[in-house]
C-alpha cells in the first residue's frame, strides 16, 4: 500500500478525464445548446397574452402530466419540464450510459483492460478511480448547467432562486450518478458492455416510467415511491430547493452499486 | 535454487472446458524460460493466471515468493508482462500512453523509454491508433521492460516483429538475464525459444508434456539419416540395422549403391557402430530444428 502511494495521485481518473476530454467538450456544448435554446424561449410564453396556458389545456388528457408540463406558466415549472426533467435528464442519461458502460466493461471488451490489471494497480482501485472520473464528467456537466441557467435567471425573466438552481442541478446530477453507478456496477460484475448500458439506461427509464404512471392518477401516486426520478425532482427543486434526504438515498444507492460491482468485480476472472 | 516461478498442479477450467490441467513448472531465478506449444495449449492462461488477471480453478501459483492473488498491486509491479493480443487504443501518443503505464508500474529510469524506444525503432510521437501491428508491440515491449521488473512473462513477443527487431530484442532478452532479471516468454514459434530460452516447457492440451534445455530438447529429437552404401548385401545391413531399437522408417533401396534411409531417435552413436563393418560411401544426418522435434513429440504423445 505504502508503495502505491509512490506513484502520482489518482493516475487512471487522471488517464480517464485526459482519454475522453474531447467527448465532455461535445457533451458540455450540448448541455449549452440545450440550455440556450429552452431557458430564453420562456420569455416569450410567459406573460398574459402568451396563450401558454391555453396550449397545455388543448393537450389530450395525460400528455401534459406524463411530459410534466403540469406547471409551465412558473419559470420554475418551465425549466424544471424542458431541461430538468426533459432533455437534461435524456443527457445525462446518455453521458451516463455511454460513459460507465465504457469505464470497466467496454475497456474489457476491447482487451485493453488486461494490461492495466497486469501493472501495479488493484481491482478496487481501478473500480474507484474509474467511477470516480464518470461522476466528475456529470458533476462538470452538472456545474455548467447551473452555472448556464444562473447566467439566463435575470435575461429570460424565470427568476428562479440561486440557491434552489444548485439543488435542481444537485438532483440533475443525482439521478445521473445512479445511471452511471447501475452501468459501472454492472459492467464490472459482468464485464460486459451491452448489459452495462442495459442498466443505466435502465435504471433512469424506469425512474421516469413509475413517476409519469404516478402521475395519473390519485390511484396510481405511489409509484412515485419507488422512482428515482420522483426521489430527485418530485419536491419541484427549482421552486422549493433540493430535497436533500432524496438526494441522499440516491448517492446511497450508488454508492451501494459501487461497492457491489467493485465487491464481484475482484474476485472475478477478467476476460481476454 | 530460488524460483521465480513455481507453480503446483495448476488448473483452470472453464465449464466443461480445461484450459489447464494440473501445470507444474519451476522457473529458476535469472534464467530465460521458454513455453512453446500450439494455439490452445494453455500458454495465455498459465501466464493470465500469474498476473492474477484470472484465478485458479485449483493448484497453487508462486511468483517472486508470493500468491499472484494476495501479492496483488505491489507484486504486479515487480513483473513487467506483454499479453499475447496487444490492443492498444486511443487518441494518446504512445509517449503519453508509456508515461501512464510507468506510473501504475515500478518506477522508470530517466530516458529508459526513450532509449527503448530507439533501439526498437519506435516513433513515441505517433498516435497509439495510428500505429501497424508491428509497432504496437514495439509499444507493448517498452512497457515490460522500462521499469527494469524482476520478473517478465512475455506472451508470444516477437509476433509481428520484422527479424531485425526480434534480433533486438533477444538482445534485451539477454540483458535483462545478464541485470539478473527472470524472462518467461511463450511462443508457437519455435525458433524463437530455440534462440533465447534456456529451459523450455512444452505444453500440450493444458499440461506440460516436456520440460528440458534446448540441447537435451534437441537430443531427443528425431533425425532423419541417409546412408548410402557399397560392396555390401542388401539383406545383411537390413539384419543389421533391424536389431537397432532406435531406428525406425527403414527402408533399405537395393542396387549399385545401395541407400538406406530411416529416422532415429536420441543419439545416433549406436547407428554409427552398426554401420561400422560396411563400406559408407555417404552418411548424411539431417538435424531437425526442435519445431520438428517437437511436433514429433506431440504425435508420439498422440499416438500413445
Amino acid at each position: 500500500m505504502s508503495q502505491s502511494m509512490t506513484g502520482r495521485f489518482l493516475p487512471l481518473t487522471r488517464r480517464n478525464l485526459a482519454d475522453s476530454w474531447r467527448g465532455l467538450l461535445g457533451w458540455t456544448a450540448g448541455v449549452t445548446g440545450a440550455i440556450f435554446l429552452y431557458v430564453p424561449l420562456y420569455s416569450s410564453f410567459s406573460g398574459d397574452n402568451a396563450g401558454f396556458e391555453d396550449i397545455i389545456a388543448s393537450l389530450p388528457d395525460g400528455l401534459a402530466s406524463t411530459l410534466g408540463f403540469q406547471d409551465l406558466a412558473s419559470g420554475a415549472g418551465y425549466v424544471q419540464a424542458t431541461y430538468l426533467g426533459l432533455i437534461g435528464f435524456v443527457l445525462f442519461t446518455i453521458a451516463a450510459t455511454l460513459w460507465s458502460s465504457a469505464a470497466i466493461a467496454g475497456d474489457e471488451e476491447s482487451g485493453s483492460l488486461e494490461l492495466t490489471l497486469a501493472h501495479g494497480v488493484s481491482r478496487v482501485q481501478i473500480m474507484v478511480e474509474r467511477s470516480l472520473g464518470v461522476i466528475l464528467r456529470l458533476l462538470w456537466l452538472s456545474i455548467v448547467s447551473a452555472l448556464l441557467i444562473l447566467a439566463l435567471n435575470d435575461s429570460s425573466g424565470i427568476d428562479l432562486e440561486p440557491a434552489h438552481v444548485i439543488g435542481g442541478c444537485a438532483a440533475l446530477f443525482g439521478v445521473g450518478v445512479l445511471a452511471a453507478s447501475f452501468g459501472l456496477a454492472v459492467g464490472a460484475i459482468t464485464g460486459r458492455r451491452s448489459f452495462a448500458s442495459a442498466a443505466a439506461a435502465g435504471i433512469s427509464l424506469l425512474g421516469y416510467i413509475l413517476n409519469s404512471l404516478g402521475n395519473q392518477s390519485a390511484g396510481v401516486e405511489w409509484l412515485h415511491n419507488l422512482s428515482p426520478y420522483y426521489w430527485a425532482f418530485g419536491n419541484s427543486p427549482l421552486s422549493e430547493g433540493a430535497d436533500w434526504g432524496a438526494l441522499g438515498l440516491i448517492f446511497g444507492i450508488s454508492a451501494v452499486m459501487l461497492v457491489l460491482g467493485g465487491f464481484v468485480f475482484n474476485r472475478r476472472d477478467v476476460s481476454a | 535454487m530460488t524460483y521465480a516461478i513455481e507453480t503446483q498442479a495448476l488448473t483452470k477450467r472453464y465449464g466443461k472446458n480445461t484450459a489447464l490441467d494440473g501445470l507444474d513448472l519451476a522457473v529458476e531465478t535469472g534464467s530465460v524460460f521458454g513455453m512453446i506449444g500450439p494455439n490452445g495449449a494453455g500458454k495465455t492462461t498459465a501466464m493470465r493466471l500469474l498476473l492474477d488477471i484470472i484465478r485458479p480453478t485449483s493448484g497453487s501459483a508462486t511468483v517472486l515468493g508470493q500468491s499472484p492473488i494476495t501479492g496483488g498491486a505491489a507484486l504486479r509491479r515487480d513483473i513487467g508482462f506483454l499479453p499475447g493480443e496487444l490492443l492498444l487504443e486511443g487518441r494518446v501518443t504512445g509517449r503519453s500512453l508509456l508515461k501512464h503505464y510507468a506510473e501504475i508500474s515500478g518506477p522508470v529510469a530517466p530516458g529508459r523509454i526513450d532509449s527503448l524506444a530507439e533501439r526498437l525503432g519506435l516513433d513515441l510521437t505517433r498516435h497509439v491508433r495510428t500505429l501497424s501491428k508491428g509497432n504496437k508491440q514495439k509499444l507493448g515491449l517498452v512497457q515490460a521492460f522500462m521499469h527494469e521488473p524482476k520478473l517478465l512473462v512475455l506472451d508470444e513477443p516477437t509476433s509481428g516483429l520484422d527479424p531485425l527487431v526480434q534480433q533486438e530484442f533477444l538482445s534485451m532478452v539477454r540483458e535483462a538475464q545478464h541485470n539478473g532479471q527472470t524472462v518467461f516468454l511463450s511462443s508457437h514459434v519455435l525458433s524463437e525459444i530455440q534462440n533465447a530460452a534456456d529451459q523450455v516447457a512444452v505444453l500440450r492440451n493444458g499440461t506440460v508434456v516436456k520440460v528440458g534445455d534446448v540441447a537435451s530438447l534437441r537430443a531427443s529429437a528425431i533425425r532423419r539419416v541417409v546412408i548410402d552404401f557399397t560392396d555390401a548385401a542388401a539383406d545383411d545391413i537390413r539384419t543389421a540395422l533391424l536389431a537397432l531399437p532406435q531406428l525406425a522408417n527403414l527402408t533399405v533401396a537395393d542396387g549399385e549403391v545401395i541407400q538406406v534411409t530411416g529416422t532415429v531417435e536420441g543419439h545416433i552413436d549406436a547407428l554409427v557402430k552398426a554401420i561400422a563393418p560396411f563400406h559408407v560411401v555417404d552418411l548424411r544426418v539431417e538435424e531437425q530444428d526442435l519445431e520438428s522435434s517437437v511436433i514429433d513429440l506431440y504425435s508420439n504423445e498422440a499416438n500413445k
